[in-house]
């Protein structure tokens, strides 16, 4: 009997238990089910713990390790440091502060046995300062080990001498330990550039199986350069079983990104014990045949939803159009539904781009995420007819 | 006689339409365009807007917020406006604003539960929140949250009395807030959970407070803790296979003990929790009630008893109860 099988038939005989028991009352149930709890019942999985080092920093990290993000509940954080997680991201401005109040409750009297990484906003040094006492305070500690600048977009943003010198500042007052930055997006020409400027310990990353290849060489470069690499989305979506026809292609979504040894941790964002007890299951565990095949479901979920602006599609065009600006201004039309910001776009293509678009008999620009370019192309152009309507109209 | 009949249908037929214009009028009457909430005419002197509004849809919302979008969209986000305020004396005086729209007041409570820090009321929306950098509250199905990166409380206060007066949804607190004793009850500490609730995914949505035991002698931050939830699921048999999942849960991570409670002799399920302590949990109807993190049984017995009491069954499950109570007392 195989695995699957035994589950399955520990499931008929739980139902059959219920059913034998289901003689409680619509109202205040009498559950007559509740005999003593014995030891023996308890089986305590304990997850085999991988670590890998956080870049040139010298601290060893969990590879699974703990996005606090949406979670409110300590005793997910208590689970997870049960099961031997170390290092647990948060930021400033997560609910409002709560979160990392709630990581400092939570980890107090555990300062020394957890890395701790929250984010800093671009603002002047005073802001900035006021940030980071504000995150001490909150999280309960007198260092923080790890300050990521929140969100980078640009290459310019993250060899930016002035938050270096911040960074430094607070490294010299003891304030934080490590700093770095994250990228929700054009995170590959980020790292190119965080490689050359040598001034980052670590980046956040998004990172996850849907990504090009260009990323995965980025990451590598980054890597190599000394830089601890955090990847966050590593699921691309979170969990949304219910939504998948009961596809649960989470674990194997974990499993693709550790696969990539210069990735030192990543930090699934859960919100259950269940959640964080599936993830640390995935340490040490190699990516198997099904595990390809649920990845395959999964991506043809994902297929044609979401354009990331991951800029794959850029310079993939022979006649040069900016992908990225049209992408954009099909976004705002349809996403922000703010036809100035649309207008904004457009003045970047031009008419005759479009129109060279329509010459062509098929796209050679392929979307990783099997985006209809095409589709997107036409949508641009009817863009351009109206603003340019409008603007003689005006 | 068929003109009559045809007569008949008529009136019946323009009863329906105005009967539904009635209703979709009402409905609709506070369904405003969201970037009408902005303000904009009636902004406080010696302040303009200087960005915005911007609306945000599931599609974009992740352009602003990030990650923490996921949240939103667990609690029904429909879609967002964003804007910024500057003052006109000093360009470093700025005010941010986000008003997100929600499924319905359950959700816009919820999100709200989830961001704001202790119980600092500010006086505007249905509850709110303030202190220096920010303000929140929730009216309707609306969420707004106001940042100043500059400590500006008065400013916070005028903006949000401002968009607070522009919304006209009506609709009440959610009714289960009701259920939670005010004794001992930690203020601004009710919270609204869509999924998780105490961590568990078995539990799914529903609420949850948290209690300071009365010990007398004991500073303030050593002063015990306990929570009430209420968890709320789909029908009767729902809620008893999460407690059965509670109870395998807690065998294998924690305790089970059997017990009844003293006063009414209703079977509860007891035990310990690894992380939330002593445990109570018992089932009403479709809710799972509890208090987790006591100290003493009896007064964990004494709390959940009352707060069995002020829980009230939806209608569908009362008249059930009700029905299968005189039924049982036949037999």
């Amino acid at each position: 009997m195989n695995r699957e099988d035994l589950m399955f038939s520990e499931k008929i005989g739980r139902r059959r238990f219920i059913k034998r028991v289901s003689s409680a009352l619509l109202g205040i149930a009498t559950v007559p089910i509740w005999k003593a709890g014995h030891a023996s019942e308890k089986i305590e999985k304990t997850p085999v713990l991988e670590y890998r080092p956080l870049g040139k920093t010298g601290l060893k990290v969990t590879t699974v390790s703990m996005g606090v993000m949406n979670c409110s509940d300590p005793a997910v954080l208590l689970r997870a440091f049960d099961l031997g997680i170390n290092f647990y991201d948060t930021a400033d401005c997560y609910m409002n502060g709560r979160n990392e109040e709630m990581v400092g409750k939570a980890f107090e009297r555990k300062r020394q046995r957890v890395f701790i990484q929250t984010k800093v906003h671009d603002h002047d040094e005073k802001k900035m300062r006021a940030s980071v006492e504000r995150s001490l305070r909150r999280l309960r500690t007198d260092y923080i080990d790890v300050l990521v600048w929140h969100d980078h977009s640009k290459p310019d943003e993250v060899s930016d001498p002035r938050l270096f010198e911040f960074m430094s500042k607070m490294k010299k007052e003891g304030k934080i330990r490590f700093s770095g930055f994250s990228a929700h997006s054009r995170m590959a020409s980020l790292l190119r550039e965080a490689a050359k400027s040598n001034l980052h310990d670590v980046a956040l990353v998004s990172y996850n199986f849907t990504h090009a290849k260009d990323l995965k060489e980025a990451v590598a470069l980054a890597a190599q350069s000394g830089i601890g690499i955090v990847a966050m989305k590593t699921q691309s979506g979170g969990y949304k079983k219910e939504k998948m026809g009961g596809l649960n292609p989470h674990q194997a979504a974990l499993k693709y990104v550790l696969r990539d040894q210069n990735v030192s941790a990543a930090v699934p964002g859960v919100t259950t014990i269940g959640q964080i007890e599936e993830c640390a299951a995935v340490m040490g565990a190699p990516l198997s045949k099904n595990n390809f095949s649920e990845l395959e479901q999964y991506y043809s979920f994902l297929r044609g939803k979401i354009c990331t602006m991951c800029g794959g599609c850029l310079g993939e065009c022979p006649y040069g159009v900016f992908r990225s600006d049209l992408l954009r201004a099909v976004m705002y039309h349809e996403g922000y539904e703010n036809e100035s910001l649309v207008r904004e776009s457009l003045l970047r293509i031009t008419r005759q781009d479009l129109e060279r678009c329509s010459e062509c008999p098929s796209c050679s620009v392929i979307c990783k995420r099997g985006i209809d370019m095409k589709a997107q192309v036409r949508v641009a152009q009817q863009l351009m007819v109206q603003s340019s309507k409008s603007i003689v109209g005006s | 006689m068929r003109g009559r009949k045809v007569m008949f249908h008529r009136r019946w037929i323009i009863l329906f339409i105005l009967t539904g214009s009635l209703v979709w009028f009402e409905a609709s009457s506070w369904a405003m365009p969201l970037e009408s909430l902005i303000p904009k005419k009636d902004i406080p002197r010696g302040w303009s807007l200087i960005h915005g509004p911007q609306t945000y849809t599931r599609k974009t919302l992740f352009e602003r917020i990030n990650g923490q979008a996921e949240l939103y969209f667990k609690y029904g986000f429909r879609k967002s406006v964003f804007a910024v305020f500057q003052s006109k004396e000093n360009r470093e005086d700025q005010i941010e604003v986000d008003i997100y729209e929600m499924e319905s007041v359950l959700q816009a409570f919820g999100v709200f539960s989830r961001f704001r820090n202790e119980d600092r009321p500010g006086g505007f929306g249905l509850e709110s929140s303030l202190d220096d950098h920010s303000a929140l509250f929730y009216q309707g199905r609306y969420f707004v949250i106001l940042y100043a990166p500059e400590p500006n409380q008065e400013i916070l206060r005028k903006f949000s009395k401002l968009i607070s007066l522009k919304i006209s949804d009506p609709s009440l607190p959610p009714r289960e807030i009701g259920y939670f004793s005010e004794n001992g009850l930690k203020a601004g500490s009710i919270q609204y959970f869509s999924e998780g609730l105490l961590g568990h995914q078995f539990l799914g949505r529903g609420f949850q407070g948290t209690y300071v035991e009365k010990a007398g002698g004991q500073a303030e931050d050593e002063k015990k803790e306990f929570k009430l939830f209420l968890a709320i699921f789909q029908n009767s048999q729902k809620a008893n296979d999460a407690l059965k999942d509670f109870k395998d849960d807690l065998s294998k991570k924690g305790k089970v003990s059997s017990g009844s409670m003293a006063e009414s002799e209703t079977r509860v399920l007891k035990g310990e929790d690894p992380y939330q302590g002593k445990v109570m949990v018992v089932q009403k109807g479709p809710y799972l009630l509890g208090i987790v993190g006591f100290e003493k049984e009896e007064d964990g017995e004494n709390r959940l008893a009352e707060f069995m009491k002020k829980v009230k069954l939806p209608a569908a499950q009362s008249g059930a109860v009700r029905s299968r109570a005189s039924r049982d007392s036949r037999l």
